[in-house]
């Protein structure tokens, strides 16, 4: 597909580009007693492409829809641009949704769903046939222009409404979960098709989504929420590979979280040793003798070996028992309990086959003290402990 | 539809059940199919089957009326009360179906008081009617007390039915037009109206079959002037004629012909959705 070119000629056709910087502060929406979002603050800078990434019920949506003007907050304001918006509609604020079902008006053609924005603004009828037509030919989908919604396929519906928002000249686009309705084949290709729109629209586009590997692929900034508030928000490499609290790492997936107390180590590393008697050692970080700790290490920096137990004095290393091994093609997931947990090693799909180990089978997990990552947070091993196996 | 194939022969309680739905048809259809077969009856024909040399001659006595009541007066009273009360049903199930959607104070409680009229047996409502009339030194007739006795009946249905309608609505069309500036009134008119008119068409039929067929409702409240249910029963007690069948096709075949516009208009419309213009 490439349509996304000529999307930008026709949203550039707007005097120069006003500033879609998103700014929350101390952002609070309560529904009767209950919080959905609490003290919420938040700089998506100007052109970026942000995705909020939480389970359902964290409060992403919420504050989507706060940023669109279709919710209000309870306290704290929104500011986009230099712009203090709250209160007013969403045309005024420059911003423009696209709703999860789409919202396609079904008893309106393609062409005047795309031309409802200008209508609404008493465009005059030939004018505004020819604009919603220039905008559909730039998605592509001009020779569709007198079908109903009803009979578009979804990727064709989602194209329909990116149009019917992208008229509207917005500085700032927000998505509520737009790949979830496609299957997904279609996911994959629209996922490609938003980004190279939001990198030519040079405009800020704000995603909504609970998929991990949507997310990591897109975004700019991912902003990861958990029930209510913002647990970090940073680039998608800062997210996955530098978790700051359990939470994120195993949201995020692709980590193994271990806790432990921290004990008296060697010149220049980190000791810690876990309650299940796994000694820990990080290349680098400080943190006072006796007290609590969690660590993260990348589930694909673990090497595996088969052995029935761990050699004394080991370090970096503990040993378990195969209960899952999962074939991703360039990877093997393996599973492992070791007793108090589950470790998860993705071994890439050479060192796997080399000698593979099946389901059963003892092996010593290891991996070395540079990839010892240190988290802000101590694991409760409550909050997102129902999404340990989330992402890969 | 190769059901035996698929799935071994049939059980017993297929045929068991197409008995009955058998004889539901029979009892449903039978007696309007007799009323229409015998209202074509012949001037040697009787009351009864057999059919005798068929003629039109009872439809002719409807309408040039010598024996037979004031048939074509009650038709011209309950068309109009009819038409009237299927407007108001539409105008007020509509509005309140949208005061409904956003929930306000006391909305239980006057759903539940509008809901309570379909329970209160309509000749007890038409009684009561009557006897407030009287005490008001009001009186009654087909455009006031009737017509408030039907709307009593109709407007439940009719709310009953928005609130099926609004409800599969999604809050999302009308968060849409907002975000692409439509106002409150173009997003009622371009956007919410169009979404439901199907919806508001069946309003129309209950409303107005629910008014046409009325009888009990109608029996005290319609002061000195029939309307057609309750001219239909006069005549079944005094007029012992065919001229009674040739009046049952008639009303029956104008019931028809709303159904029929009303279908007719929603299959219209959503084809227009489905296939486009």
């Amino acid at each position: 597909m490439n349509n996304t070119a000529t999307m930008k000629a026709a949203a550039a056709g707007a005097p120069a580009q006003e500033s879609g910087e998103i700014r929350l502060v101390g952002i609070t929406k309560q529904f009767g007693n209950s919080y959905a979002v609490r003290d919420i603050n938040l700089t998506i800078p100007h052109g970026s492409y942000c995705c909020l990434l939480g389970p359902s019920g964290c409060g992403k949506t919420t504050i989507l829809r706060m940023i669109a003007g279709h919710e209000t907050p309870t306290s704290g304001e929104v500011w986009i641009g230099d712009q203090m918006v709250v209160g007013k509609p969403p045309v005024e604020r420059g911003t423009a949704m696209m709703f999860q079902s789409y919202a396609l008006f079904p008893h309106l053609s393609i062409l005047d769903n795309v031309a409802f924005y200008l209508k609404m603004r008493g465009v005059g009828k030939e004018e505004r046939r020819s604009r919603a037509e220039d905008m559909l030919r730039r998605v592509q989908l001009d020779h569709f222009k007198d079908r109903m919604p009803a009979q578009l396929s979804g990727g064709q519906q989602q194209r329909v409404a990116l149009a019917r928002s992208l008229i509207t000249n917005p500085k700032v686009l927000l998505l509520d979960e737009p790949l979830s309705a496609l299957d997904e084949f279609l996911r994959l290709r629209m996922r490609g098709e938003l980004k190279s729109l939001q990198n030519e629209l040079g405009i800020t586009f704000v995603h909504v989504t609970h998929t991990q590997p949507e997310a990591i692929a897109l975004a700019d900034m991912v902003v990861v929420m958990d029930t209510g508030r913002i647990d970090q928000a940073d680039t998608a490499n800062m997210i996955f590979d530098k978790p700051e609290t359990p939470y994120v790492a195993r949201f995020m997936g692709g980590q193994n979280v271990l806790t432990g107390t921290v004990e008296k180590g060697a010149a220049g590393r980190l000791r810690l040793k876990t309650a299940a008697g796994t000694v820990i050692e990080a290349a680098s970080g400080s943190a006072p003798e006796g007290s609590p700790l969690s660590i993260s290490v990348r589930r694909d920096r673990i090497d595996l070996a088969r052995k029935e137990t761990l050699p004394a004095g080991a370090v970096n290393a503990l040993a378990g028992r195969v209960v899952a091994t999962e074939y991703q093609g360039s990877y093997v997931k393996v599973t492992i309990d070791i007793g108090s947990d589950l470790f998860v090693a993705n071994v890439s799909d050479s060192a796997y086959f080399k000698d593979p180990a099946d389901v059963g089978d003892h092996v010593v997990a290891s991996w070395q003290a540079e990839t010892v990552h240190l988290l802000r947070k101590v694991d409760s091993g409550e909050t997102g402990a129902s999404y340990l196996e989330g992402g890969h | 539809m190769s059901a035996s194939h698929s799935y071994g022969p049939r059980p017993w309680t297929f045929y068991a059940l197409a008995a009955l739905f058998t004889l539901f048809v029979i009892f449903l259809y039978g007696p309007m199919i007799a009323v229409l077969v015998l209202s074509f009856q012949g001037p040697s024909g009787s009351l009864v089957f057999p059919l005798r040399d068929p003629s039109l001659m009872w439809f002719d006595e409807l309408f040039n009326p010598r024996r037979t009541g004031d048939v074509m007066g009650a038709l011209g009273r309950s068309l109009p009360l009819a038409v009237l009360v299927m407007i108001l049903t539409v105008l007020i199930s509509v509005t309140a179906g949208f005061a409904f959607r956003r929930r306000f104070r006391g909305a239980t409680i006057i759903f539940y008081t509008a809901i309570a009229s379909l329970i209160i047996p309509g000749l007890v409502l038409s009684i009561g009617t009557l006897v407030t009339f009287k005490y008001l030194g009001l009186r009654a007739a087909w455009y006031t007390s009737a017509l408030g006795a039907h709307l009593s009946w109709s407007l439940p249905f009719g709310l009953l039915i928005m609130f099926a309608i609004l409800g599969r609505l999604s809050p999302s069309y009308e968060e849409a037009a907002y975000d692409l500036g439509a106002s409150k009134w173009q997003t009622v008119k371009n956007v919410v109206v169009p979404i439901v008119f199907p919806g508001m068409i069946a309003v129309a039929l209950f409303g107005f079959t629910l008014s046409y067929d009325e009888f009990p409702r109608s029996w005290l409240t319609v002061g000195t002037k029939n309307t057609l249910p309750l001219e239909i029963w006069t005549m079944t007690t005094n007029v012992t004629s065919p001229a009674l069948y040739a009046l049952g096709t008639v009303t029956t075949v104008v019931s028809f012909i709303v159904i029929a516009i009303a279908l007719g208009s929603i299959v219209i419309i959503q084809r227009k959705r489905s296939r486009g213009k």
